[in-house]
């Protein structure tokens, strides 16, 4: 029980964390880096809450792995578009 | 028999451990990338290897012990792979700075 | 174990911290490589291991390399100094919503309705792991979906076409490791893959794991993927999307229902599908990353 809290707890500072970095910061990585570190604390969220007497659920851990192949897709498509901004701004 | 192979186990264990902790020490307290890297490249994977032993140690099934060599073994790879990507990243830039002034 | 999970968790807020704030966008992705490992330990502990294998494999391992090669790539910002009302307002806002999630999900007491449900229908999916139940038999429409994503995640690359400097091959040591990684690899994700069925593991996994060997080998500069088999890896990541779209219909004429496997048949649906969607996971997550197409 105090684990789950420890781990929600951590869930919820990533969460926080990543979006004061997401307002703060101007660099492009670093937003698609904190948009990552803002799924991971979600995905920690929502399995400590999927977290029961007879063992972890199942739905949501399949909701996570799916939000984790959709991530990386959105994160190289986001960083080929930052690449692209950055060569209209040389031009 | 199972007895001495289960405190064989937690004391290879507690080796590896120590192993990894001193690597840990050596990149935090060592001057220059070289050198951090010298004692992480090799530390380390004698700190994996002697956990992987360890644990296999504490597991006593052939399957368990298969995998636990293939972690090794990729650890050790990759460990000493990257070791060498990086100094010699180093040892070019360092010597394309000294060129180019 | 409850002291190893405190400080489990501390570790992953410090490490996270340390991508957030580094100054360096190198040791910030290296921070996040190591965030993504400890994650996955985290998620170990909470009896997730499907998942914390994605994470390791994807999360840290793969997402970790797109950044690394955008690194260079993405000039860094002029750092302006922003004005203190909107670090404030920031903070404010961080904390409010760290503060709601950890309230809410204290607050509610219910208790999830899912586990027996998914408990029944196990028997019937095919396969004894639920997480791989419930992905390919009773929400496999969610995850036929997902492809779906994935193939247009690589149609926006392809559109785009960023000019990509070309990726240099990282030294004469890369070779003889691409060429023990890769087998293993191989060998690796066919357990995976096997393994889905009844023990962690599964087609995403393989396929992440698949595509690490083969971007190990295109980094050590023995094959270009971009200029060779562009077309057919570009063939075999439509082909996971395809083979799951037929099955679908196919699923459809036999039962009456969309991806509703024949009774008894099950497992063969499933690991058929899972292997298209592995070969086809590993060859879109390889153009991700070398980028399908090169402009001059």
């Amino acid at each position: 029980m105090i684990s789950d809290f420890a781990f929600l707890l951590s869930g919820a500072g990533l969460i926080g964390l990543a979006l004061f970095r997401l307002a703060t910061s101007a660099d492009l990585l670093m937003r698609v880096l904190g948009l990552n570190v803002l799924a991971i604390g979600i995905a920690m969220v929502l399995l400590v809450a999927a977290r029961g007497a007879a063992g972890t659920d199942a739905v949501p851990q399949a909701f996570i792995l799916t939000g984790i192949v959709v991530l990386v897709g959105v994160t190289a498509a986001l960083l080929a578009l930052a690449e692209r901004v950055a060569e209209a701004r040389d031009e | 028999m199972t007895e001495l192979l289960h405190f064989a186990g937690i004391g290879l264990m507690i080796a590896g451990t120590a192993f990894l902790a001193m690597a840990a020490l050596g990149v935090w307290r060592l001057p220059d990338l070289l050198s951090r890297l010298h004692v992480l490249t090799k530390a380390d994977t004698a700190g994996v290897a002697l956990i992987a032993l360890g644990a296999a140690c504490l597991a006593q099934s052939f399957a368990a012990t298969l995998s636990l060599l293939l972690c090794t073994l990729l650890v050790a790879l990759s460990g000493a792979t990257t070791g060498h990507l990086i100094a010699r990243d180093h040892v070019e830039s360092a010597s394309s700075q000294e060129e180019s002034p | 174990m409850m002291v190893f999970d405190a400080v489990l968790a501390a570790a992953c807020l410090v490490a996270a911290a340390m991508a957030l704030f580094a100054r360096d966008r190198i040791a910030a992705v290296a921070a996040f490589l190591v965030m993504g490992l400890l994650i996955a330990l985290a998620w170990l502990r909470l009896g997730a291991p499907d998942v914390a294998l994605a994470e390791a494999a994807i999360g840290a391992g793969l997402t970790g390399a797109l950044l690394l090669r955008s690194a260079h790539r993405i000039p860094a910002a002029p750092t302006k100094p922003l004005p203190s009302a909107q670090w404030l307002g920031a903070g404010v806002l961080s904390v409010a919503v760290g503060g709601a999630i950890v309230w809410t999900s204290m607050s509610i007491g219910a208790a999830p309705a899912y586990p027996p449900l998914v408990a029944v229908a196990v028997p019937e999916s095919g396969v004894e792991n639920p997480v791989t139940a419930v992905l390919l038999n009773f929400r496999a429409w969610d995850t036929l979906l997902e492809i779906a994503v994935l193939f247009a995640a690589l149609a926006v690359v392809a559109v785009v076409k960023p000019v990509r400097p070309r990726i240099a091959p990282l030294g004469p040591l890369m070779l003889p490791f691409a060429r023990v990684v890769l087998p293993l690899t191989i060998l690796l994700a066919g357990h995976l893959l096997w393994q889905g069925g009844h023990a962690p593991g599964g087609a995403f996994q393989a396929g992440a794991v698949l595509a690490g060997g083969a971007i190990a080998l295109g980094l050590s500069g023995a094959v270009r993927p971009i200029r060779w088999g562009r077309a057919g890896l570009a063939w075999l990541s439509i082909l996971g999307l395809a083979a799951f779209a037929v099955a679908a219909l196919a699923a459809e004429l036999l039962t009456g229902a969309l991806l509703g496997y024949p009774a008894g048949a099950a497992k063969a649906w499933i690991i058929a599908i899972e292997s298209a969607l592995t070969l086809s996971i590993a060859a879109t997550l390889l153009l991700l990353f070398f980028g399908p197409a090169e402009r001059h």
